[in-house]
């Protein structure tokens, strides 16, 4: 328990091992808290992104006004969070919230551009075929613009998971925390190994859930495959 | 406060290398003092560098309190954190001249710094005293605790935190171990029923003192869960609030001056006594401990030779 491992980089081994069941609840906290946020944004932004399609003159002002949130700092959100939503300061629910509006900031642009590049005459072969607007939109618009929507999913996927980890700040455990430790410990000299481990485990998950979105596009769009093929 | 909170996850090793490289263009402009912008005249004081967390800038015992008791008014005061690890590097580096560091810091004595003396009081008392929500506090579980007050010492926080900050051990492990040599280690059923989640502000001796209270729970039958390392007191103080967690290792001064901003008690059992009246209803104090970690001015020993200061006061005289 108490073998303090070195304080080189590459004892992240030695300090993972030390702190195992901390360190993978971390991981697990930090996971969920960067892949919650993107689903619910997702589906925040399929409606508003299809409306900013849909009517031509709400387009510039909900990308606008949706890309602007994204330029509120992380911190300031986490911290109004709790007078915002009425929610407990420590209830990891902000951070939700927050990352939440994040990823709605990014997808709303990316659903309706990537509605606006389905091709027009796949839309009015759809319509020809007597498709009503919903049928439209749920079995030849929306798969037709996966690819445009898994790029966007991607970036607000990676983005959240090192945005997630500012909310170690707030008190709320994930990876983050292994770097305030870290810092907090670096007073004679730089202690590396839960910087380094939460580095590493960091950009592991991004790749991991990265790869998934990558994954679960392809399967939903089998045709992209075949074209491939040909 | 939310400067403290950014500087504190900045972390790191890019923190690390930003501290040295502006220590190269902060140290011109640190020598000669004409940079003051409330220059205090001829003093040793207006030669001199003043480091410390944002806060100590505007609250009572922090700047404004050293000129108005001691007639100290540093050339130059420093954002940096609460005796972490910012501080404490720009003390040892000479980027700053004194620092408001902590009595129980094991780098104090590593470092071979001196602790000016505090004649006048300046720095109120500040025992460590476990802050409790009202309605968890049974008396089964204020024997625990209590008892964990009685035997702990002053000499013991700082060979608990020179464990954890200089030796890197880890606070549960260093917690359970001060347990077993006090005796406190036995198990039993004082605490059974009691259901409660220990938090911890983010420095690492508030850490090992909140897990020492979760392990003497734990062994004496109550149900604890942790969420350690909140953050600064304006984050953990609402989350005790509002129930997230239910108790925390806090220190009587600094309490006392969350709760009363007037406050001008200063012996430790004035402070003690003081605090109830200050606490809102829904949170208590129990039995506080002998042991003390509280704000201190601290220089390097050749800042202290140089300058012949043994006390704050001394900060006041001709160069």
């Amino acid at each position: 328990m108490s073998s303090a491992a070195g304080s080189a980089p590459w004892d992240l081994f030695g300090y993972f091992a030390d702190h195992r069941a901390e360190v993978l609840d971390l991981l697990w906290a930090h996971t969920w808290l960067s892949v919650l946020p993107v689903v619910i944004g997702l589906l925040v932004a399929l409606p508003i992104g299809w409306l900013a399609r849909r009517y031509r003159w709400a387009y510039p002002p909900v990308v606008s006004v949706s890309g602007l949130l994204y330029t509120i700092p992380s911190l300031a959100l986490f911290v109004v969070m709790p007078t915002l939503l009425g929610t407990q300061i420590l209830d990891p629910l902000n951070v939700v919230a927050a990352l939440t509006l994040y990823t709605v900031a990014l997808l709303v642009r990316v659903v309706a551009d990537g509605l606006a590049a389905v091709p027009e005459d796949a839309v009015q072969a759809a319509t020809a075929m007597g498709f009503t607007r919903l049928q439209r939109l749920r079995t030849v618009e929306l798969p037709l613009a996966v690819p445009v929507i898994a790029a966007g999913l991607r970036v607000a996927m990676v983005a959240n998971v090192s945005l997630v980890a500012i909310a170690a700040t707030i008190g709320i455990p994930q990876l983050g925390q292994l770097f305030i430790t870290g810092f907090q410990l670096s007073v004679t000299g730089p202690y590396y190994p839960p910087i380094v481990l939460g580095i590493v485990l960091s950009v592991a998950l991004a790749l991991l859930l990265d790869r998934s979105i990558v994954l679960g596009a392809r399967l939903i769009t089998p045709w992209q495959r075949v074209s491939a093929a040909r | 406060m939310n400067r403290r909170i950014a500087t504190a996850l900045t972390g790191g090793t890019a923190l690390l290398t930003a501290l040295t490289a502006c220590g190269e263009s902060g140290s011109s402009s640190a020598g000669g003092g004409e940079s003051t912008p409330a220059g205090g005249g001829d003093t040793i004081a207006a030669e001199l560098v003043l480091g410390g967390p944002p806060e100590f800038q505007t609250r009572p015992d922090g700047v404004p309190g050293l000129e108005e008791v001691y007639g100290v008014s540093f050339g130059e005061f420093r954002s940096l954190d609460a005796g972490g690890p910012l501080t404490i590097n720009a003390l040892a580096n000479g980027q700053i001249d004194a620092a408001d560091v902590f009595t129980t810091d094991p780098n104090i004595a590593a470092n071979d710094w001196v602790v000016l003396e505090d004649p006048e009081n300046l720095f109120a008392a500040q025992n460590v005293v476990p802050l409790i929500s009202t309605e968890e506090a049974t008396d089964g579980v204020g024997a625990v605790l209590n008892a964990v007050s009685a035997e702990l010492t002053t000499e013991d926080l700082i060979s608990l935190n020179e464990q954890v900050i200089i030796d890197r051990q880890d606070p549960a492990a260093v917690a359970g171990q001060w347990l077993a040599e006090q005796g406190l280690d036995a198990t039993g059923t004082q605490a059974a029923g009691a259901d409660l989640t220990i938090g911890s502000a983010n420095f690492p001796e508030n850490i090992t003192l909140a897990n020492i209270y979760a392990q003497a729970l734990q062994a004496q039958g109550a149900t604890v869960q942790t969420q350690l390392n909140i953050g600064s007191r304006e984050v953990y103080m609402p989350g005790l609030q509002d129930g997230s967690i239910d108790l925390i290792p806090e220190y009587t001064g600094v309490l006392l001056e969350y709760f009363d901003e007037e406050a001008t008690a200063v012996s430790s059992e004035d402070v003690y006594a003081a605090l109830p009246e200050a606490l809102p209803e829904n949170l208590t104090v129990l039995e506080q401990s002998e042991a003390e970690d509280k704000d201190a001015i601290v220089v390097t020993r050749e800042t202290a030779e140089e300058y012949g200061l043994t006390s704050i006061a001394d900060l006041a005289e001709q160069p």
